[in-house]
């Protein structure tokens, strides 16, 4: 065995502030494919430059509504699918680390020899899309997943001694009367026993399949379990068994978290840090405590103030938010959630579809527009079947009935015959700042951009 | 379960009118294993203007309660065993009638009230809508089922039989061919138009956007959100004097669900409508509620205002469902679970369905039935320690004080 694998195999746990999982601006296209030939028209940015760090026995909390790419992100770091962009690293060191984003804030044409015989070195030890052999296997074992819907992750035709032993079988680290007796004690963690095992899935309860789950991930004994919204089908009666036992499993394993949620109370239990994602991005990330007392980006403002609480005051009310999650095919610029930020400012990144969204819920102005060219989503002609329409529409966006925060980001408004151009300010993408100590955030109202307002 | 405890406590304390009294309701499932007992003996009042909170965990029998009123639990294999569910419409009111009785009354009598006097909106908005009809022709469905006479009354007294047909969906092939033809053509044009007028105002009241364009709109092309208001003016839109919502936001989002909810409440106070509102979230109905019925195991264990159950719960289960709930109070790891499961409702012996889960219970638990007490002025619960102390060595007045969630 080299010594690389042994360094990969070792199961060292005394290392108390090591990162398990590094990510480095992951992203996950699925792309849209149209017409005869399935050729490929578009994508959608399920996950859109996400860097996160997971560090050893700490729970990172992922909260996000549906949608927002929480679950392909979790699936992407579990390996389950592989990432079109971005690298996941396992165990990468801070060394390592430092040295990487050097080399990769590099152009790659610029490279030296040397720069690129480093990096392909780091890759190959940690980069998860390209570990191979015993690497590879050192990461599946280490890192599992338990799943939301405990109905559907279980084969219902496999009993429970084969479901929680598979893992076992397949690294063949148990047979026989041994892998029974394995299998029985990670029963008993989990709080089920020996009466268990020769019985199917559909005989157990919701909880107590999710128990089961649990067990087969903690069979090969991982370092790293990616709980993929594991309470949110059970009731809250149980789901608080499960809880327990997933603190309990953490404390005595020394396991590392990654926990997926949209049940803001939830997170805010199970997790030392929370990262919030909108639509393919991480808004905002800090510790739990941080982050639910002195929320720095209005969408966990948002989340927080829709989210009942038993122990709010009584009188205050639950506060939504207007509008639907834009469609991740297109994502808005600027910031991506100014289509709904209550308190969104002319730098957000208003663009030509917010005009045109705008005036199709207030008016019916645009049942007659017959075409938009677009040169860029900041800039666009938008193309009507007469003068007189182009010239409502000139009218009613010079109005001033258009939302206060859009306004000033219009540049110029021309009608010409039957055209309209519309031309807003571009401007550049956000991007997460620190605002305290391990706390940061892509508001622009709390970021170094706040000086442009 | 004696259910007269339960009754007396709303004749007594009954601030208004009732909309619907649910007394000793039962209903079974017949299967294979026994019958189940899904609905066991469930007493509660919906009073004229209040919204009722039905909160239980999965299987407790809270969706069967509901539908029972609708009288959409399929039969067989449901068996309505028992108890009575009377029903005030306003018209019934107004002439100074009577209740009539859900579970009796004859089908075309039933026709008359589902969709008209009660209402419901389901939990999946992507399943409850007919994906094969826009928007506009889904909800023209409710006007022309119940409202035809309004419809017609531009005709005068007398309007063309065809047309009178064609306003409640009783138009044959031929007759269908005739409408497009003139002269009918503008007669049934005109219908037309008073139909898409008035569910153009029923989706404007649920705040939708250019009612008129997403008439045309099918509802795959809608978000959650906006089919759960496109239900909820369905619901509405013939202005029922009960309103069945059966876990509305399940399936939104918390930022969406704040404003369904928001506007489920304004829309209650404008019309003037009752509210069943069922829900596993604590916290939800807490928020939504003026009275609350806890559910446990297909019987109510515990009912009251809102302010009262939340404050001082009376029932150990409430008191540790309430507890399980997570909160910022909570540290990781000490969440107070239920251990155990749900009973399984086969054919069960008399006993407290929640002895198995109790911390409190004792031998009487697990072989006679609680009985259904008035505790204090609008808050019953239905417990042994309440009712036989002694037995149980421990009494209302030694339970651990309820000092977790308070105003």
């Amino acid at each position: 065995m080299t010594s690389v694998q042994a360094e990969w195999l070792e199961r060292d746990r005394s290392v108390g502030d090591r990162p398990v999982m590094t990510l480095l601006g992951v992203e996950k296209y699925f792309p849209i494919k149209d017409g005869v030939l399935q050729k490929v028209v578009g994508h959608v940015k399920a996950v859109d430059g996400v860097s996160l760090e997971v560090r050893r026995g700490e729970t990172l909390g992922l909260v996000g509504e549906s949608g927002c790419g929480k679950t392909t992100l979790g699936r992407c770091i579990s390996g389950i699918t592989s990432p079109t962009g971005g690298g996941i690293y396992f165990r990468l060191s801070d060394v390592d680390r430092a040295a990487l984003e050097d080399i990769l804030a590099v152009p790659e044409g610029d490279r030296t020899s040397e720069q690129r015989k480093r990096m392909e070195q780091i890759e190959s030890r940690h980069l998860v899309t390209a570990l191979t052999g015993d690497a590879w296997r050192a990461y599946r074992r280490n890192c599992q997943v338990v799943f939301q819907d405990a109905f559907s992750s279980l084969n219902p035709r496999q009993l429970v001694k084969d479901i929680v032993g598979r893992p076992l079988r397949i690294h063949k680290e148990a047979s026989g009367a041994e892998l029974t007796e394995r299998v029985v004690s990670l029963l008993e963690s989990v709080g089920m026993g020996r009466q268990h095992l020769f019985r199917y899935p559909h005989q157990f309860s919701g909880g107590q399949r999710q128990r089961i789950s649990i067990a087969r991930a903690l069979a090969l004994d991982p370092e790293f379990i990616v709980l993929d919204e594991p309470t949110s089908a059970l009731d809250v009666s149980v789901q608080a068994q499960i809880l327990n036992l997933l603190h309990e499993l953490q404390r005595d394993r020394g396991l590392t978290y990654l926990f997926i949620s949209h049940d803001l109370g939830v997170v805010r239990l199970m997790s030392d840090r929370i990262a919030v994602m909108y639509l393919g991005e991480v808004v905002e990330q800090g510790t739990a405590t941080e982050l639910f007392e002195r929320p720095r980006h209005p969408y966990t403002d948002a989340l927080l103030a829709a989210n009942p609480d038993l122990d709010a005051d009584v009188d205050k009310e639950i506060e939504g938010l207007e509008g639907t999650v834009p469609d991740p095919a297109n994502p808005p610029e600027g910031c991506r959630f100014h289509t709904r930020c209550p308190v969104a400012t002319p730098i957000c990144g208003w663009e030509v579809d917010d005009a045109v969204s705008w005036l199709s819920v207030e008016t019916d102005l645009l049942e007659s527009m017959t075409g938009v060219e677009r040169r860029s989503n900041f800039d666009a002609t938008l193309a009507f079947a007469d003068d007189d329409s182009a010239e409502a529409v000139g009218k009613a966006i010079s109005g001033g009935s258009m939302p206060p925060a859009m306004s000033p980001a219009l540049e110029s408004m021309s009608v010409e015959a039957s055209k309209v151009l519309l031309k807003f300010r571009p401007v550049a993408p956000v991007e997460l700042e620190m605002v305290e100590p391990g706390h940061v955030t892509s508001c622009v109202l709390h970021t170094s951009r706040r000086r442009e307002l | 379960m004696t259910s007269t405890a339960a009754v007396g406590i709303s004749a007594e304390g009954a601030a208004g009118a009732l909309v619907a009294s649910v007394q000793d309701l039962s209903i079974h499932f017949k299967t294979k294993a026994g019958m189940v007992h899904a609905v066991d003996g469930v007493s509660f009042d919906i009073r004229d203007g209040e919204t009722l909170g039905l909160v239980g965990e999965t299987g407790c029998g809270k969706s069967v309660t509901a539908r029972s009123f609708m009288r959409l639990v399929a039969s067989p294999p449901g068996v309505y065993a028992g108890g009575k569910i009377d029903f005030w419409s306003s018209e019934a009111r107004a002439a100074g009638g009577g209740p009539v009785n859900l579970l009796t009354i004859a089908d075309d009598e039933m026709l008359e009230i589902r969709g008209n006097r009660i209402a419901m909106i389901f939990q999946d908005p992507g399943k409850a809508l007919n994906p094969a009809l826009s928007i506009g022709n889904q909800l023209a469905e409710v006007f022309l089922q119940h409202r035809s006479e309004e419809l017609l009354e531009s005709f005068g007294p007398n309007p063309p039989v065809i047309i009178r047909r064609a306003a409640n969906q009783e138009s044959g092939k031929v007759e269908r061919v005739l409408l497009k033809l003139p002269p009918l053509r503008s007669k049934a044009a005109k219908v037309r138009g008073e139909v898409e007028d008035r569910v153009a105002a029923a989706l404007a009241e649920t705040q939708i956007p250019n009612p008129r364009k997403v008439m045309d709109r099918y509802p795959h092309e809608l978000s959650g959100g906006m089919k759960q208001r496109v239900l909820i003016a369905q619901a509405l839109a013939c202005n029922p004097d009960l309103l069945i919502a059966d876990e509305p936001t399940t399936a939104l989002d918390v930022t969406i669900q704040a404003k369904i909810l928001k506007l489920i409440r304004e829309l209650q106070q404008r019309h003037h409508t009752s509210v069943l509102y069922i829900s596993h979230d604590l916290s939800l109905v807490r928020e939504i509620s003026d009275r609350v019925a806890v559910m446990y195991a297909g019987r109510i264990a515990e009912i009251g205002s809102t302010d009262d159950v939340f404050r001082q719960p009376l029932h150990p289960y409430t008191r540790s469902l309430m507890a399980a709930v997570p909160s910022s109070r909570n540290k990781r790891g000490e969440l107070a679970a239920i251990e155990g499961n749900v009973p399984e409702l086969i054919d069960p012996q008399p006993s407290c369905r929640f002895h198995t889960r109790c911390p409190y219970a004792a031998e009487v638990c697990g072989e006679v039935d609680p009985r259904f007490l008035r505790h204090d002025f609008e808050h019953g619960v239905a417990c042994h320690i309440y009712d036989e102390p002694a037995e149980l060595g421990i009494g209302p007045d030694k339970l651990p004080s309820y000092e977790r969630r308070t105003r």
